[in-house]
Parts: C-alpha cells; sequence; structure tokens
C-alpha cells in the first residue's frame, strides 16, 4: 500500500526482552490510530519505539514528513517537571488559567502536582499535551484513571483532531472515539484488523458489547458510543 | 460489616454507610472522594472524627490488603518474587511457608515467568498483579483496591474478578471508573463532591444514573 503524506512506517521492527519478543510491521498514516492488546504485550514498547525513545532490536522505525512528536506516557507522573500545578503547566508554554480552567482545577493551581489524585494528574497531563498541535501524537493508555464524562471530553477531543497521525494505545473497553485504523498485538506480533465497521469483524480484542452487537447482525458503523447506541437501535 | 458513622475527613463526609461481605465498588467522578474513603477503609488514613469498623475493629487492627491507584507507589523490593513474599515475611513466616505461598500465589496470577524480573521493568498492567499478588497472599480480612482495574486489559481483569471471588475475602472494596465492571458487584456506592449520593445494588444506583454518562453503556444499549 502506497501511503502519501505524512507517515510512519514500521519495517519489520523487532523487540525483546529475554525470552519476551515482539515484532511490528506496518504504515500509520494520517488519522487516528487504535492499537490494544493485553497486559505485556508490548504496547508501551512499542509506543517508545514509535517515539524514537527505544531503539528497536532489528528493523526501523521512520517517520516521514512528520516535523513535531509528542507522546504521552501510561504514567502521567513521569511527566511532570513542575513544583505547583501552576508551573507544570507553564513548563509546557501554556498559560495556566486557561488550562485549569478547562478542567475545572483552577482552584489546586498552587498545589504539588504529585499530591492531586490520579485521575486529576492525569487530566491536567492530557491538558498540556492536548493544547499543541503535534503532527505524531502517542497516547499510552490515555484513559486510565479518568471518569465516565472525562474519558468522553478526551475522545471528543481526539476526534476533532482533523490532522496529523494520532496512535491511541488503551485496553479500554467502553468509551472510545470514533477511529480510522484498528490494530492489535497478540502472538508477538502487530496485527492491523482494517477500518471500521469491516475491521470490527477481525478484531480479536474487541470489547463484548461490540462483539455481541456484531454477533446480532447489529455492527456498528465506528466504535464511539453514539455508534453503538446507534447499532444496537437497529431493527 | 463494615460500618462508617459520622465520619469526617478533609472534604470528605459521611454520615452514616453500612458495607456487607462481598464486592463493593465505589464509583464518581475524579476527585469525587473515592480514594479517600478507600484509604480510610484501608487504615493508612485516620478520620479526622466519627469511625470506620470492619467487623467492630479499627482498620489498623485488621488484616488488610491495599493496592494503590499509583503502580509504583506498591512497591518496596527490587523483584517480583521479593515484592510478594515481603507481606509474609514483615509477618515473620517460617521460610518454607513462604517459599510455598508465594509460588502458590505467582501461579494463580500468571506471574511465576516473572518472578525474577525487575518490578520496575514491569509493564503498568504487570505492576498491578504484583501489587494485587503481594496484597493478597496473606489472605486479609478485608482487600482495598484503588482503581486498579484502569492498568488491565479485560482479560486480566476477569481472571482477577475471578480470583479474588474465589478467594473467600470477605469484604472487598475497590474503586472503579468502568462501569461494566461495577455493574457486577454485589453494592455499589455513588460518591460526588465528598458525599455518598447513593449506595444500594448497582441495579437500584444505576437506576439513579440513568440519565448521566455513569450508566452503564451495554445496559443502554439493552433498553
Amino acid at each position: 500500500m502506497e501511503v502519501q503524506g505524512m507517515k510512519l512506517v514500521l519495517d519489520d521492527v523487532k523487540a525483546t526482552l529475554g525470552t519476551w519478543s515482539f515484532s511490528a510491521q506496518g504504515i500509520f498514516d494520517e488519522g487516528l490510530h487504535l492499537v490494544c492488546g493485553d497486559v505485556g504485550s508490548g504496547k508501551s514498547t512499542l509506543a517508545l519505539m514509535m517515539a524514537g525513545l527505544l531503539p528497536a532490536a532489528s528493523g526501523s522505525v521512520t517517520r516521514d514528513q512528520v516535523s513535531s512528536l509528542m507522546v504521552s506516557f501510561q504514567f502521567p507522573e513521569y511527566h511532570i517537571t513542575g513544583t505547583t500545578v501552576h508551573d507544570e503547566c507553564k513548563s509546557w508554554g501554556l498559560d495556566p488559567e486557561t488550562i485549569l480552567s478547562s478542567i475545572s482545577l483552577g482552584e489546586k493551581r498552587d498545589r504539588d502536582p504529585l499530591r492531586l489524585s490520579r485521575g486529576e494528574l492525569k487530566r491536567l497531563h492530557l491538558a498540556c499535551v492536548l493544547a499543541n498541535p503535534y503532527d505524531l501524537l502517542i497516547l499510552d493508555e490515555p484513559f486510565s484513571s479518568l471518569d465516565v464524562n472525562e474519558k468522553q471530553r478526551i475522545c471528543n477531543t481526539l476526534s476533532s483532531r482533523s490532522k496529523g497521525i494520532t496512535v491511541l494505545f488503551t485496553h479500554e473497553q467502553a468509551i472510545f472515539p470514533r477511529v480510522a485504523h484498528i490494530w492489535e498485538i497478540r502472538e508477538g506480533r502487530l496485527w492491523y484488523c482494517g477500518s471500521p465497521p469491516d475491521g470490527l469483524w477481525n478484531w480479536h480484542h474487541a470489547p463484548p458489547l461490540i462483539r455481541t452487537l456484531i454477533a446480532a447482525g447489529k455492527t456498528p458503523k465506528n466504535i464511539s458510543p453514539e455508534d453503538l447506541m446507534e447499532a444496537a437501535c437497529m431493527t | 460489616m463494615i460500618r462508617i458513622e459520622n465520619l469526617s475527613y478533609r472534604s470528605l463526609a459521611i454520615e452514616t454507610l453500612s458495607i456487607g461481605t462481598g464486592v463493593t465498588s465505589v464509583i464518581g467522578a475524579n476527585g469525587s472522594g473515592k480514594t479517600t474513603l478507600l484509604k480510610l477503609c484501608a487504615g493508612i488514613t485516620v478520620p479526622d472524627t466519627g469511625s470506620v469498623l470492619i467487623d467492630n475493629r479499627e482498620p489498623r487492627k485488621s488484616d488488610i490488603g491495599w493496592v494503590n491507584e499509583f503502580p509504583d507507589r506498591n512497591f518496596l523490593f527490587d523483584t517480583v518474587s521479593d515484592e510478594i513474599a515481603s507481606t509474609l515475611r514483615f509477618q515473620h513466616i517460617s521460610p518454607g511457608d513462604i517459599c510455598r505461598r508465594t509460588e502458590e500465589i505467582q501461579n494463580r496470577f500468571g506471574l511465576a515467568r516473572l518472578s525474577a524480573r525487575m518490578v520496575r521493568e514491569l509493564s503498568g498492567g504487570e505492576k498491578v498483579l504484583v501489587a494485587l499478588a503481594a496484597a493478597m497472599i496473606q489472605d486479609p480480612r478485608a482487600l482495598v483496591l484503588d482503581e486498579c482495574d484502569s492498568h488491565l486489559d479485560a482479560c486480566s481483569i476477569q481472571a482477577i474478578d475471578r480470583i479474588i471471588r474465589q478467594s473467600g475475602i470477605p469484604f472487598v472494596l475497590r474503586s472503579t471508573q468502568d462501569m461494566e465492571l461495577a455493574s457486577l458487584s454485589d453494592h455499589l456506592v455513588f460518591l460526588e463532591k465528598g458525599r455518598i449520593l447513593f449506595s444500594g445494588t448497582p441495579e437500584s444506583v444505576f437506576a439513579r444514573l440513568a440519565d448521566t454518562a455513569f450508566y452503564p453503556l451495554s445496559w443502554k444499549c439493552r433498553a
């Protein structure tokens, strides 16, 4: 498949750790890519390799026409450099008042970020990450610790990203944005499932609700809550 | 029975709450007080006023298993096996018993292959499994889990749910943002701004949340 424009290319990439190994091949073009996989399957390893933070044991990772890149780690505490919530926003080059009011954390502006609840810390971190446009945005488990309203808000933000490559690594089972492509890691390698709706048939990690809808002949158009509700209401 | 009476701690205030045996899920928005409530039930913090009693004993005088919402904050030791065994070593159990029980629980959690690995090198989900094994190895009276499912895939969550149900631990108290998982609990507590808004069976609590994002998506789709 020849892809024009911005793209991330994984060419026979391999990672090993003791007896564990993982391989990946694929092209990630502009749009929102969902990558699923079990605990310890290599999701975070792949995210780091995509971002150029971890060298592959063999093969190559190429970022074509990508001039800006951001990776959001699974653990938001790893990103913290400011000693207050206010300073953390400033460390990203952002206006603290604007960011904090958008996530209802204005009252905690003087608090040590590591004294926030984990959900609040994740909210702060994602607000800083998503405030700037990036050609390549890699999000490792962005939904972990977020409440359902926040998950939905982040999904809306991701769905509205009209440019760039977004790679979303998650084991979330309920609330997803509309995605362009679905990938999954199983049996030690990365598999391309396809684009919804057809790609849903190949998705081994599909949540039970999606599998139930497909089995009932109600394949959703995509995987957002609205798509699932619409499919469920099909007659 | 876990009984909470006239409790006040920081922004959390609970007049009265009784939690029976089984699995209880605590749900609510970020910052609603879930972690605060769980820490009080685990005896990690003590209330400013009021009381928490687990079968008429203070949490600090009960056997409690605890898993922190920050996976890295659970660990004291370098390797998986040392971390899991540490709970029993602190209780001065005999070395033979510690080896046997550590091996047994590592097998139960599928952690045997990671036994010699450094904890800090594990994935987020694997760290949670190690913390959970360390919390459960002593067969605690109450197991308190702060959003540990947020780092786990669906298969791991199901497997852990099965292990917990089979363990016979009388009280399992967990916070979660997975409403499908919450719907499978025996009891549900919904917190908002440090207050308990609803408490009861999942059916009764979710009935009060029908117009919110907290209502399980699968329930909306079956309606």
